[in-house]
């Protein structure tokens, strides 16, 4: 039994760092959003596992809100805002294809060296995707690096806020409900405010690529 | 003295080999039925070679003895390692069944077609050389690391031991490492064989033939040859990649009944991997040459976090 709960726990951490590949393939934002919520979905899952398995019942109240929240109302958001931006596709990333999924892949090799010693202390089912979820976490924060448009960059920050909750999940099953609830929260106004933003770059410059930003010196 | 396993053996050695034509007819078929054609039978191939077998054949006075040879070396390296598979029962007729072997035989029928291709004189030729050793330098890490972490999970390079332990495994063994090293091998396979995404196999367009434009010059029994070689090595691919990657029903006794069951178990396999290259083919458009290396790399990539979950999970 236990070891059905981790082999579908293994098979989902590892489905969420593929999304996080994933997205780091894709230049068109459709696509982004797609992957982003897919990512959520699979995330929802396994915070109702691990609730399941450990009969803690507020994962599964946390697991209803990500699929409320991430799954429903922030991409739908995204979907919009980029209706307004009129942004569909990311044209010249800082890095290639090739060279950020290879990136990727030595961000997940580096974080398996990093949380290796933590991961030996542990006890719980989930210690296992303490690594993945720090590669999570960095591969967002690549996302954000290496891509110009401000709408990528808010999808690189919701995928790094996936990395880190997955980190909750792994290492101490959740925290307590009030403390996820303003996450939530925050996350939610973070998006919006956000987004306000993208919109507000594109209508002042006629682009949302951040990058032009830094004539703001002058 | 027992000869049943000899038997057996050779047995399935010879279906791979009689089998490899319909294979691509099969796919051609479901590829002419998706688009609402007719389609040619299934003995289609077996008439083609038949034709090129009896015609003459026309030699570039530029070519030299390996154009006449790189037929003869591709073919007789991919029998070889058809012989190296086991399909119904593990145990194979060929020297063992090393993966690290088998694939740089294979690689050794690449580079012989690849230094043919130059020879004909043709610039066609050249170009689709050119490509497909670009094509060929990306495939091979991703392939070697997939089979790399086949080979961690069950503890052996030898494909024999690999069917046997993953298909006595029990459903624990279904974990990330075998799902992600099945998604990139599959990836690789597409590219080995030059088929969609990357070739189109059923165009001789000059701006986009890879494969096609490697064989340009040839004609008469040596077409038979490379034609036959590039067939069979489909076949050799998707009986890695079903008997590797998802080999239940492989069976490892002489029981008649277990290798009937094998026999529907690596039939049905077959017939859904061709099915579904079939689907993708009529689905899918031809990627452009310079954006081959990005699906390349997420093969590479999908191989390496294989090898990665198995130490990290």
């Amino acid at each position: 039994m236990t070891e059905i709960m981790m082999n579908s726990l293994n098979i989902l951490a590892v489905g969420i760092l593929l999304a996080s590949l994933m997205a780091m393939t894709t230049p068109r934002m459709g696509q982004l959003i797609r992957i982003f919520t897919l990512q959520s979905l699979m995330l929802a899952c396994m915070a109702a596992l691990v609730g399941y398995h450990t009969g803690s019942e507020h994962l599964y109240i946390i697991a209803s809100i990500i699929v409320l929240l991430k799954v429903f109302i922030i991409p739908r958001f995204l979907n919009y805002s980029i209706e307004r931006i009129k942004v569909k596709r990311e044209l010249e990333p800082l890095l290639g294809i090739p060279g950020s999924l290879l990136l990727s892949a030595a961000i997940v090799v580096l974080a398996y060296f990093v949380t290796e010693p933590v991961i030996s202390l542990t006890e719980v089912i989930t210690r296992n995707c303490l690594a993945i979820s720090l590669a999570v976490t960095l591969i967002g924060l690549l996302l954000m690096i290496t891509r110009r448009k401000a709408m990528t960059e808010v999808i690189g920050l919701l995928m790094m806020e996936n990395g880190l909750f997955l980190a909750v999940i792994s290492t101490s099953h959740g925290m307590p409900l009030i403390v996820e609830m303003g996450i939530f929260f925050d996350v939610l106004v973070a998006v919006i405010i956000m987004g306000m933003f993208a919109f507000r770059i594109n209508e002042t410059f006629e682009t949302s690529d951040t990058s032009i930003l830094k004539r703001l010196r002058y | 003295m027992d000869y049943s396993l000899f038997i057996i053996t050779t047995l399935q050695f010879l279906a791979l080999l009689v089998s490899a034509p319909a294979a691509v007819g099969l796919i051609r078929l479901l590829k002419a039925r998706a688009q609402g054609r007719r389609g040619a039978s299934l003995l289609q191939p077996y008439r083609d070679l038949r034709k090129l077998w009896r015609k003459d054949e026309q030699v570039s006075e530029d070519a030299s003895w390996l154009f006449r040879v790189a037929p003869l070396i591709s073919a007789a390296s991919v029998i070889l390692t058809a012989s190296m598979l086991p399909v119904l029962h593990v145990t194979v007729l060929g020297p063992g069944s090393d993966m690290i072997l088998a694939i740089y035989i294979l690689m050794l029928a690449r580079a012989i077609l690849v230094l043919s291709s130059l020879e004909g004189g043709s610039v066609f030729g050249g170009m689709g050389g050119s490509r497909d050793s670009m094509i060929s330098v990306l495939i091979e890490p991703a392939l070697l690391l997939s089979i790399f972490s086949l080979a961690a999970l069950a503890g052996s390079t030898e494909l024999s031991s690999t069917a046997q332990f993953i298909s006595q495994g029990g459903y624990l063994i279904i974990g990330p490492t075998l799902i992600l090293a099945a998604a990139s091998f599959c990836i690789t396979t597409l590219a080995e064989n030059a088929r969609l995404p990357f070739d189109n196999p059923a165009t001789h367009l000059e701006l986009t033939m890879v494969h096609e434009a490697m064989v340009l010059e040839y004609s008469g029994r040596s077409l038979a040859l490379m034609e036959y070689s590039s067939w069979l090595k489909l076949t050799v691919f998707i009986t890695i990649l079903v008997n590797g990657f998802l080999p239940w029903g492989i069976s490892s006794t002489l029981d008649p009944l277990s290798l009937a069951l094998a026999f529907v178990a690596f039939m049905f396999k077959l017939i859904l991997a061709l099915g579904l290259i079939a689907l993708l083919e009529s689905q899918m458009a031809k990627m452009r040459l310079f954006r081959l290396p990005n699906l390349l790399t997420t093969s590479f990539t999908l191989a390496l976090l294989a090898l990665m979950a198995f130490y990290i999970l």
